[in-house]
């Protein structure tokens, strides 16, 4: 349109109504002259008017073009359209509750999916300049390892953060846990190292006081400490005197100096942090062995903010001349010089830190897309269920239909109003949607959390998450709307207003787009059904799987030392006290510890060399460690299956003794009997220890995940091992409840030694909460399965209900011919059958070229099991039958005289 | 169920070309609509056929480039009537419309003549 016709349609807005007016008479002036000269022609009046008519055409369709030339005739219709839709959608208040509801529901499972997503993964971090900010990674070239490492020793960080030129403000972190208790319990809170620069890079402000600086970041630092503005909240009432006061964390005092901003949680998407403290404050709380000059203690991560101007290629240039240098100066000493040649060959790279970093990423990632495209799918079933419903009142609604284009309303205009109403319906699912995500945010939550991992994240409603319900919203809208509105719009005028029933419904009322609707849905909820029962028979076996210890009934306590002024000579004797105490508790089965307990997440290996002819060496030959004390065992119910179990005889000065498992066994001492024989654990690379006698083998049991294929073990007796820096884990086989002694426990221990730091759990929360990906994807695949399921069913209960209703003619008819109501049963149940065979048919095939995706987080079972698809091809099929057996019985009830006096 | 229509016979307007028409008929000087619908007719022997209440939107659409103006006056029979007339844009307008539209026509003759000589192909 030129813009002389937009001015014109400015300049008609003002006289726009004299406009209509002139408009309207011109054209009577021209029907009353064609009138006159058809009169002069010889016509009777009456025949002179309807001639003078049928030449003009369409009156109303004339003017309502010629007007469009004026006005902004869209955005008037567009009201009028709302108004006519809200009118319709208020006189079926049933069918309008119950779409907005489906919508609702759909809207918000995807906008909940999806604003995990964002959170997660997507969203800036509430920073200064987020964009301007990269994480400092480092290219190992060591096999096993792809990509980027993102840790770093304090010695690697202190040569980064002097020598680069790169960023215009660079700094590092470590993640922390600080116990406030000062007896018993532990009472954790979760902290952070943050080097000088980390709050002035980020751009951070304190809500109070100041924050760390880098005056407070230099070595022999008395430390400070800054509070996260939650936990001053929390903890502190918000109160103004907590800044200038003191903070007990592992019994160390620092001062409070000030409290981050509100809305700071830290760089870890996924956590947050109560307390931040220099790095240099480390060499207080690590004693002797303090990190900050540890060439092997990798713990900390680097980001920096690029100087503005910096092009990447530049950015790639200057750190390839950095990263020869920094690796030069910082060489772990006690490396083999294969090691350390590999170490001189690392790299440093970037990565986008706009987003923070999570430890979730790498876990959720794939678990959540599969989840997007579940509910997405959910969402299409939904969307055809409210098509169907769309459909059938388009049948109802055809006379009115036909009415309006009789009057002159154009097809579009028609197929406008009808979308209208569609969007109108969506977007009020989507007001109650974005609702029911934020409930639904809660609860991914609550199930991506774990009993000793809780995440934290926040959910804000920014742009991306309304923008996504929007498009939702709109998509569907037209998405259910488009094939309902077409087609009833599609009408045979005669056929209507002779007030014919069957108007929409061509071949006998089978009703065809409905029909495909409903496969449609048989075959995506087929799809869902077979992904949530391949889930849920994965996590099944996860969990009965036999782990090769009894996990129930186990309370573990983890203990270490609060002070460390206790030699550690003394610390053995101190725990031996302890496992004596437990064990003469009332309700106490056995109690004994060890350093590591199963499936906790901590791995301690090293290469063992047999005296077996043809042991495997090298890398091959790592095996994994843990070291126990007699009775853990018996503890765990783990059956010793040849030799003898350690006892009170081998203590730290007696011979080595060594238990191992089924799978060492097999590897190191193929058709020997092991027990009697020796090996020699690699202390440092090319280093032997002294031989160690096994003494027993135990059956295999699970190390670190329960996924894992059962490696290699060997026990040590918790007297023999090398000094180990942290307390040991107490495993106590209980009766009954383990919360139930937990109090008689903790003062049992409090009686040997008041200063030691107590943290509980049990042993089936431990192994519980390795499997909350697997537990996410089976819960909700299978919520989302049965919801699909129930969707579809009531979209086919539906359509059969429908066609029942527009064929009670004929049926009547076939009755009172004497067709048998079994005959009329077979005749609807057939048409069930072709919608079920299409369905499942399509199902199938989707399910088989889809179902390859899931490979990797299925346990125990392939994608394409033939057990699980036809399983779920039955259980769908039985559902199918007994949603269309209702409708369709109702069909033989049909009476017949009054199905035939009806027309 | 389609009849025999002798109204079939006649030719349906291209778009677009009522506006050359409109613009042609008021060359001869001021009409309204009924007229200009009327002389349209009749110059062209019966053989265009338009449907009179498109003429409308059209006149609009002239009104709107600026092509021609619109006035009410009393009709010889005295009647009030809105008058169109052509203006100057609307003159040259007809010009560069009715020489695009001669070589739109003989391109298109020269297409549809009878083939003179069997092609190869």
């Amino acid at each position: 349109m030129s813009w002389k016709q937009q001015f014109a349609k400015l300049r008609g807005l003002v006289g726009r109504k004299q406009h209509d007016e002139e408009l309207d008479e011109e054209i009577r002036a021209h029907l009353e002259l064609e009138e006159q000269e058809n009169r002069a022609a010889g016509m009777s009046p009456e025949e002179a008017h309807y001639a003078a008519v049928r030449k003009f055409g369409n009156v109303v369709r004339a003017e309502e073009t010629a007007r469009e030339m004026w006005h902004w005739l869209w955005l008037e219709t567009l009201v009028q359209d709302i108004r006519f839709g809200l009118r319709m959608l208020a006189k079926n208040p049933g069918f309008t509750l119950v779409a907005v509801i489906t919508l609702a529901l759909g809207i918000g499972a995807n906008t909940a999916i999806f604003s995990l997503i964002n959170t997660v993964m997507l969203r800036y971090l509430p920073v200064e300049k987020p964009v301007e900010l990269v994480q400092v990674g480092m290219l190992t070239h060591r096999p096993g390892e792809h990509g980027p490492q993102p840790v770093f020793t304090n010695p690697l960080w202190e040569q980064i953060r002097d020598q680069q030129d790169i960023f215009s403000g660079v700094f590092g972190w470590g993640d922390a846990r600080f116990d406030l208790a000062l007896s018993g319990a532990a009472q954790y809170v979760k902290g952070l190292w943050v080097s000088g620069d980390f709050f002035q890079t980020l751009g951070v402000r304190p809500a109070v006081g100041r924050l760390i600086t880098t005056a407070d970041d230099q070595r022999g630092c008395a430390g400070v400490a800054v509070l996260s503005y939650g936990f001053w909240q929390n903890h502190f009432g918000g109160a103004e005197s907590a800044i200038g006061s003191t903070i007990s964390l592992d019994n160390h005092v620092l001062p409070i100096v000030g409290v981050a901003a509100p809305g700071f949680y830290g760089v870890n998407v996924g956590t947050k942090f109560d307390v931040a403290l220099p790095v240099c404050a480390t060499a207080i709380f690590d004693g002797k062995q303090s990190r900050l000059d540890q060439r092997s203690s990798w713990w900390m991560f680097v980001m920096g903010r690029v100087k503005p101007g910096l092009s990447p290629e530049q950015m790639k240039a200057r750190l390839a001349v950095l990263s020869p240098r920094v690796f030069a100066a910082t060489i772990p000493e006690n490396w083999t010089a294969d090691m350390q040649k590999g170490y001189l060959q690392r790299s440093l790279v970037t990565a986008p830190g706009a987003s923070g970093i999570s430890g979730l990423r790498e876990q959720f990632k794939q678990p959540l897309q599969i989840l997007m495209a579940v509910v997405g799918v959910v969402f299409l079933i939904a969307c055809a269920n409210i098509a169907s419903v769309m459909l059938a009142r388009a049948a109802t609604r055809s006379r009115e239909v036909a009415v309006r284009r009789a009057l002159g309303a154009s097809r579009m205009r028609l197929v406008r109003q009808l979308l209208t109403e569609c969007v109108l319906l969506s977007s009020a699912g989507a007001v109650l949607g974005i609702f029911l995500a934020r409930w639904g945010n809660a609860l991914l939550v609550r199930l991506i959390s774990s009993g000793r991992n809780p995440v934290f994240l926040e959910f804000s409603l920014d742009w991306r998450v309304l923008g996504f319900a929007l498009a939702v919203a709109m998509l569907t809208g037209i998405l259910f709307g488009i094939l309902p509105a077409f087609r009833s719009t599609r009408v045979s005028l005669t056929a209507a207003m002779k007030g014919s029933q069957a108007v929409e419904l061509e071949h006998h009322g089978h009703f065809r787009p409905g029909r495909w609707l409903v496969a449609a849905q048989v075959a995506l909820s087929l799809v869902l059904v077979v992904g949530a029962a391949l889930f849920l028979r994965s996590f099944v076996k996860l969990v009965t799987l036999d782990v090769g210890f009894e996990r129930n009934n186990v309370l573990i306590m983890h203990v270490q030392a609060r002070a460390h002024d206790l030699p550690p000579e003394k610390w053995a004797p101190l725990y031996d006290e302890i496992e004596r105490r437990l064990a003469t508790l009332p309700g106490v089965v056995s109690a004994s510890r060890s350093v590591l307990t199963p499936v906790s997440g901590f791995q301690w290996d090293q290469n063992l060399h047999a005296d077996s002819p043809n042991s495997p060496s090298g890398d091959a030959s790592a095996t994994l460690l843990n070291a126990v004390s007699p009775g853990y065992f018996r503890t765990l119910l783990t059956p010793i299956l040849a030799g003898r179990d350690f006892n009170a005889q081998d203590t730290k000065t007696a011979p080595k003794v060594a238990i191992i498992n089924q799978t060492a066994a097999r590897k190191f001492y193929p058709g020997l009997n092991p027990v009697g024989r020796h090996f020699r654990l690699e202390q440092d690379p090319g280093k032997l220890g002294a031989p160690v006698q096994v003494v027993g083998v135990v059956k295999d049991s699970k190390y670190w995940t329960l996924r894992e294929e059962t490696r290699a073990t060997a026990f040590i007796p918790i007297t023999q091992q090398p000094d180990w820096p942290w307390g040991p884990n107490f495993l106590i086989r209980v009766t009954e409840r383990p919360s139930a002694i937990l109090s008689l426990v903790q003062a049992s221990v409090v009686s040997v030694d008041n200063s030691l730091s107590l943290e509980f759990h049990t042993l089936a929360e431990q192994v519980d909460d390795s499997l909350v990906q697997e537990r996410l994807l089976a819960t909700l695949s299978a919520f989302f399965g049965g919801l699909a399921l129930l969707l579809a069913m009531i979209g086919l209960y539906g359509a059969v209900s429908y066609m029942v209703a527009q064929r009670q003619t004929e049926f009547g008819i076939r009755m009172a011919l004497g067709a048998s109501p079994v005959s009329i049963l077979r005749l609807v149940l057939d048409d069930v059958a072709i919608i079920l065979a299409v369905g499942v048919a399509a199902g199938f095939c989707i399910s088989l070229a889809s179902v390859r995706v899931l490979e990797k987080l299925l346990y125990g079972l392939a994608a394409r099991d033939a057990a699980t698809l036809i399983g779920a091809a039955l259980l769908l099929s039985f559902v199918a039958l007994v949603a269309g057996y209702i409708p369709a019985r109702r069909a033989t009830k049909v009476d017949p005289l009054v199905a035939l006096r009806y027309e | 169920m389609p009849r025999k229509d002798p109204e079939r016979e006649r030719i349906e307007l291209l778009q677009g070309t009522l506006d050359m028409l409109i613009l042609r008929t008021l060359l001869w000087g001021p009409a309204h609509g009924h007229g200009i619908a009327t002389a349209i007719e009749r110059t062209s022997s019966d053989v265009l056929k338009i449907e009179h209440g498109s003429l409308y939107p059209a006149l609009q659409r002239l009104q709107q480039e600026g092509w021609i103006t619109a006035e009410w006056k009393t009709s010889p029979n005295n009647r009030r009537a809105r008058y169109y007339r052509l203006t100057a844009a609307g003159r040259r307008r007809l010009t560069s419309e009715t020489s695009r539209w001669r070589r739109l026509t003989e391109a298109i003759a020269r297409i549809l003549r009878p083939v003179e000589s069997p092609e190869e192909s």
